[in-house]
């Protein structure tokens, strides 16, 4: 056996568990996900037939998906932006001569790592119409009371909000590291040409903060596209299915009406839109590094 | 000069009472948390939002185990998380060892699948995991809650990033010295990546310790949940007693935060090293 042969072999030895297990548990099951979206009755569990791409049809006709699609999409969009405004504006602050940064940096990355759990039971007890501290607040202050995660129409604006709150240490600290990234000499030229300071911004850090600005994008959208115990925990996808986003669809689908072929079609469309928002990421940030 | 001065008075005007709107924005529902975790039954149904308690009723932080097996789930979230915390100690960096520093054919390749599983979606393989886990019998186990957790694409990543700096003319030189890959990587990198692997081992635990929706979906029984879905379910049974969920939520909130506070700075740099690349 040569040395290289050998060297093989060893490394592949090593990799024998995590072959294993990726395989078994995210390359398998994929694949019979993708088995199950063609098929009806009881694919997996049971007896089944092949029909075809007819669940995958059948989402243009389901009302609840339909619905549960816009509100995703209000979501995630609903996210994204929030978050991205807020959190440049807070970092342009917090790279300027500031005191205490690091702190206040620490304590807005804190909601980031905080279990769903605990963030949404709070939340819960914030945002109760009654009981709710956010409620009193406003009517000490002479503002009428608002059913936040009650009503219809407010309830998907309310979880964009605490998503945002969760989110925005992250996106924050991301920024911060790529704006301290900017070579000075940049800002040295332009001050020197007369540059004022918020031109400096507008002009310089705002275009050279694209990339990270994609990145953070997509990384959002894609965790709010699959977002699921959010809403199961603040809402449980209502009132009336407005906070009922596309994965608590698919979940309940499976798991309540044990629909399995068809929540497989609904997974596994939404496992290619994650897909092609990845894919076109790297293009265009591939696209921008080669600029820069 | 005046004028500048001035300037950075009046955006110091500006800038700080922003910064403070966001900084107890972000701390509002823990100190609330807090609050209502000390307050009394009378308190909760006094219908008045009370935001510090007049007398801290600590006793609810020995009544809370009386309500709910509060020992079994925390015990049940130690098993788990701690098991899984062990399994990505054991294996992640090993493997990232191999992507990083030794050369075989298909290597791109297998670092290619690895990362793609990242793209995976835990709710897209949900539904599979989910049979198959009842198929082999593990529902409601240990093993069942354990195991679709037990490597991870981050991990080895991480790790992966942590010892390409590592010069590689000190592994070439212990090769040439005759030296195994697997005594290489115990002699000369584990001890280079003491910090990192502590890294990996505090969000490994604090991430399983935090999980939801994989316990919900396994357990079923009440003495197999682990604090997340215990305390979930136990703020539906006894809804109305905010106090009381409160003092369940600390006891999930605490150890994490400690944690936290104890190694902020690997934390950050972790997440950074994740998200730059």
């Amino acid at each position: 056996m040569t040395y290289k042969t050998k060297r093989t072999l060893i490394a592949y030895a090593f990799l024998s568990p995590a072959i294993i297990y990726f395989i078994v548990y995210f390359f398998w099951p994929i694949a019979v996900e993708f088995w199950a979206s063609f098929r009806d009755g009881q694919p997996l569990i049971g007896e089944s037939t092949f029909i075809g791409f007819r669940n995958y049809a059948r989402i243009l006709s389901d009302q609840l998906a339909i619905k549960a699609i816009k509100a995703t999409l209000i979501y995630a969009i609903g996210s994204v932006v929030f978050t991205l405004v807020i959190a440049l504006g807070l970092s342009a602050l917090l790279v300027g001569p500031v005191r205490a940064k690091n702190t206040i940096r620490a304590i807005l990355f804190f909601p980031y790592i905080i279990s769903f759990v605990i963030s949404a039971l709070m939340w819960r007890a914030i945002l109760d119409p009654y009981t709710g501290l956010l409620n009193a607040a406003l009517v000490s202050l002479g503002l009428p009371q608002q059913f936040w995660l009650v009503n219809p129409d407010t309830a998907i604006w309310t979880l964009v909000g605490v998503s945002v709150w969760k989110d925005i240490g992250y996106a924050v600290l991301i920024y911060i590291a790529a704006i301290q990234g900017i070579p000075a000499h940049l800002y040295e030229a332009a001050r020197m040409d007369g540059a004022r300071r918020h031109h400096l911004f507008r002009d310089i850090t705002l275009p050279l903060l694209m990339p990270t600005t994609l990145f953070l994008a997509v990384v959002i959208m894609i965790g709010s596209l699959q977002e699921m115990a959010l809403p199961y925990l603040l809402t449980q996808g209502g009132p009336a299915n407005a906070t009922r986003l596309y994965s608590l669809h698919v979940f309940e689908t499976a798991f309540q009406g044990l629909d399995i072929g068809y929540a497989s079609a609904l997974s596994f469309a939404m496992f290619m839109l994650i897909l092609f928002i990845t894919w076109v990421q790297f293009k265009l940030l591939h696209r921008d590094i080669k600029h820069v | 000069m005046a004028h500048k001065d001035t300037h950075t008075t009046a955006s110091k005007l500006v800038i700080y009472p922003l910064l403070a709107i966001f900084v107890i924005l972000a701390v509002l529902p823990f100190l609330y948390m807090i609050s209502l975790s000390l307050q009394s039954d009378a308190d909760m149904f006094s219908g008045r939002v009370i935001v510090i308690p007049e007398v801290l009723q600590f006793s609810n932080y020995v009544t809370i185990w009386e309500k709910a097996p509060f020992a079994r789930f925390m015990l049940n979230s130690a098993i788990i998380a701690g098991t899984i915390t062990v399994l990505h100690v054991l294996f992640d960096p090993l493997i990232g060892y191999v992507f990083a520093k030794m050369d075989f054919p298909g290597r791109r390749f297998m670092f290619v699948a690895l990362l793609a599983t990242l793209m995976i979606p835990f709710f897209i393989r949900l539904i599979p995991l989910y049979v198959m886990t009842a198929e082999m019998g593990l529902l409601n186990t240990y093993p069942g809650l354990i195991l679709p957790f037990a490597m991870s694409a981050f991990g080895i990543f991480l790790m992966r990033q942590f010892i390409l700096p590592i010069p590689d003319d000190l592994v070439a030189a212990a090769r040439l010295d005759g030296a195994g890959e697997f005594r290489i990587f115990i002699d000369i990198i584990l001890p280079q990546l003491k910090p990192a692997i502590a890294t990996l081992a505090l969000l490994t635990f604090v991430f399983q310790f935090n999980e939801f929706i994989w316990p919900l979906v396994v357990v079923s029984t009440e003495k197999m949940r682990p604090i997340t879905t215990g305390l979930t379910l136990f703020n539906q049974e006894f809804f109305t007693q905010w106090n009381l969920t409160a003092v369940g939520g600390m006891l999930l909130f605490l150890p994490c935060f400690i944690l936290f506070v104890a190694m902020q700075r690997y934390f950050v740099q972790s997440v950074m090293l994740s998200g730059m690349k």
